[in-house]
């Protein structure tokens, strides 16, 4: 098995994905991973104008403090795409992921649904092993 | 003569404050009546595309689901994209429209196709909906045009990347995908050395262009890098991606094209097929209703030979460079590619 250097976890600002972000961040912080923290810059979110990269290191800095884990180990990264195809690069240069993480969002409306559940879309998908943290 | 779907009921398809909306087609259909085609005009009636004409491109599971999503109330299926409880329906015919303007120019052997659908199409994968797109409209019309033994050139100037399309033919002999697109910018695909799997080699064609970037430069992207590959393709049918958000008033990025630019664009891509009657415009983004309307009109006016006046073409713009650089970067990855197969490796 391959050692857990790299863990990049799906970021969206979403209490969902606060709770995956936790759960890596309480994962890196004993066996020195690095954690990168990604957020897929859609369509809509270009247009609406977010200032993505600043927000997301806004909610996730404070999180790593909780965490105890040091900020030199936390990463973001920022890409345009849909989450899926976003998280599914992520095991690929440059970041090279050894472990995916994401909340398990989406799944409420239409349970047993595939459609509209980015960490079931991911579960089909994904190339690397993969976790999906409920949120409680 | 202009051959052009007759307007389906596509209101039920639309989210509050969303930029995909039905004003679109309205703004469309807006740009073909300032041509004043009278009699030059022929509208044929969408339908709903059967199961087996969707399924030559998307997974039977995918057209389950996202039916079954629909009717259990819609939502959203991804960050960018939602259905309603009419979606599934309304999908259908926007894919059926596209079928139906092929079926009426291979029956006159003549005219210039315009399909004005929505949801629009060219994101959307085999099995995924994404960006805007559920159904991938021009990819259902190009595989019933393959399966009757026809070689497909689709060209693709929406500003963002067709990752769907690609995806679809990406080891099809009998397509060739060309892309021009802003890069970087949503769904961050279609690099240069993206050339087509290992029996289509060379057969998708992406032209990446940075912010700004004017029509002389996608000009000259496209007769430069896809021209001559486009030429020993020799396409029987021309099918385009005519997505008009690469317009320089477009809220959805930043390129600089004005309607002279289509204009030119769409005269190029019409040369492009062999006659009459087998060339097609798809509708895909455009969110700026006036550019959109003029846009329309000036690709279809210039295409019929019309009177109608577009802007200017637009020049002066930043890109030769990355247009240069994507060329080259094709070339090599082609290389790489080719003394792969010769090797028998396929694994790239
Ligand atoms: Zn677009």
């Amino acid at each position: 098995m391959r050692t857990l250097s790299t863990i990049a976890v799906g970021f969206d600002g979403s209490p969902n994905a606060k709770a995956a972000v936790r759960w890596a961040f309480n994962l890196a912080a004993p066996i020195d991973a690095k954690v990168v923290v990604v957020h897929a810059l859609g369509m809509l979110g270009r247009f609406e104008g977010h200032d993505a990269a600043t927000e997301i290191e806004e909610s996730v800095r404070q999180l790593s403090d909780d965490c105890g884990l040091d900020a030199a180990r936390v990463h973001f990264h920022v890409a345009n795409g849909d989450a899926c195809s976003v998280l599914i690069r992520m095991a690929d240069d440059p970041i090279s992921a050894d472990l995916l993480v994401v909340g398990s969002r989406g799944q409420g409306k239409h349970p047993g649904l595939l459609l509209g559940s980015t960490s079931l879309e991911l579960a089909e998908h994904a190339t690397i092993p993969l976790v999906i943290v409920p949120s409680l | 003569m202009l051959i052009m779907n007759g307007r389906y009921e596509d209101a039920g398809h639309e989210e509050s404050g969303h930029p995909e909306r039905p004003d679109r087609i309205t703004a469309a259909m807006a740009g073909v009546d300032d041509l004043h085609l009278g009699d030059d005009l022929k509208v044929v009636p969408a339908y709903a595309a059967t199961r087996a004409e969707l399924a030559r491109v998307h997974e039977g599971t995918y057209l389950d689901e996202l039916g079954a999503f629909c009717y259990a109330g819609g939502g959203d299926l991804d960050e960018d994209t939602y259905a309603t409880y009419d979606s599934w329906t309304i999908a259908q015919y926007a894919a059926g429209g596209g079928l139906a303007v092929i079926n009426e120019l291979k029956r006159l052997g003549d005219g210039v196709g315009f399909v004005a659908t929505r949801p629009p199409g060219h994101h959307a994968l085999r099995d995924r909906a994404m960006g805007f797109c559920l159904l991938n409209n021009i990819s259902i019309a190009a595989a019933s045009l393959i399966e009757q033994g026809e070689r497909v050139l689709i060209v693709d100037w929406d500003v963002h990347h067709g990752n769907g399309t690609q995806a679809i033919f990406w080891d099809k002999p009998d397509v060739m995908y060309v892309s021009t697109h802003q890069s970087p910018l949503f769904p961050g695909s279609g690099a240069a050395f993206e050339i087509g799997g290992m029996s289509a080699l060379g057969k998708t064609i992406n032209i990446p262009l940075p912010p700004g970037a004017t029509g002389d430069v996608v000009r000259r992207a496209i007769d430069e890098v896809a021209t001559p590959s486009i030429v020993e393709f020799d396409p029987t049918w021309v099918l385009v991606s005519a997505g008009f958000d690469s317009h320089r008033d477009d809220p959805m990025a930043d390129l600089s094209l004005t309607g002279g630019d289509f204009a030119a664009l769409a005269r190029t891509v019409a040369g492009f097929a062999p006659g009459p009657g087998r060339i097609a415009m798809f509708l895909e983004g455009g969110y700026d209703l006036a550019a959109l309307r003029h846009s329309v009109a000036s690709t279809l006016g210039a295409v019929l030979a019309s009177a109608y006046e577009a802007e200017s073409p637009s020049s002066g713009g930043p890109g030769t460079e990355m247009v240069q650089n994507a060329q080259a970067e094709r070339l090599v990855a082609l290389r790489i590619a080719q003394e792969a197969a010769s090797k028998g490796d396929y694994s790239t």
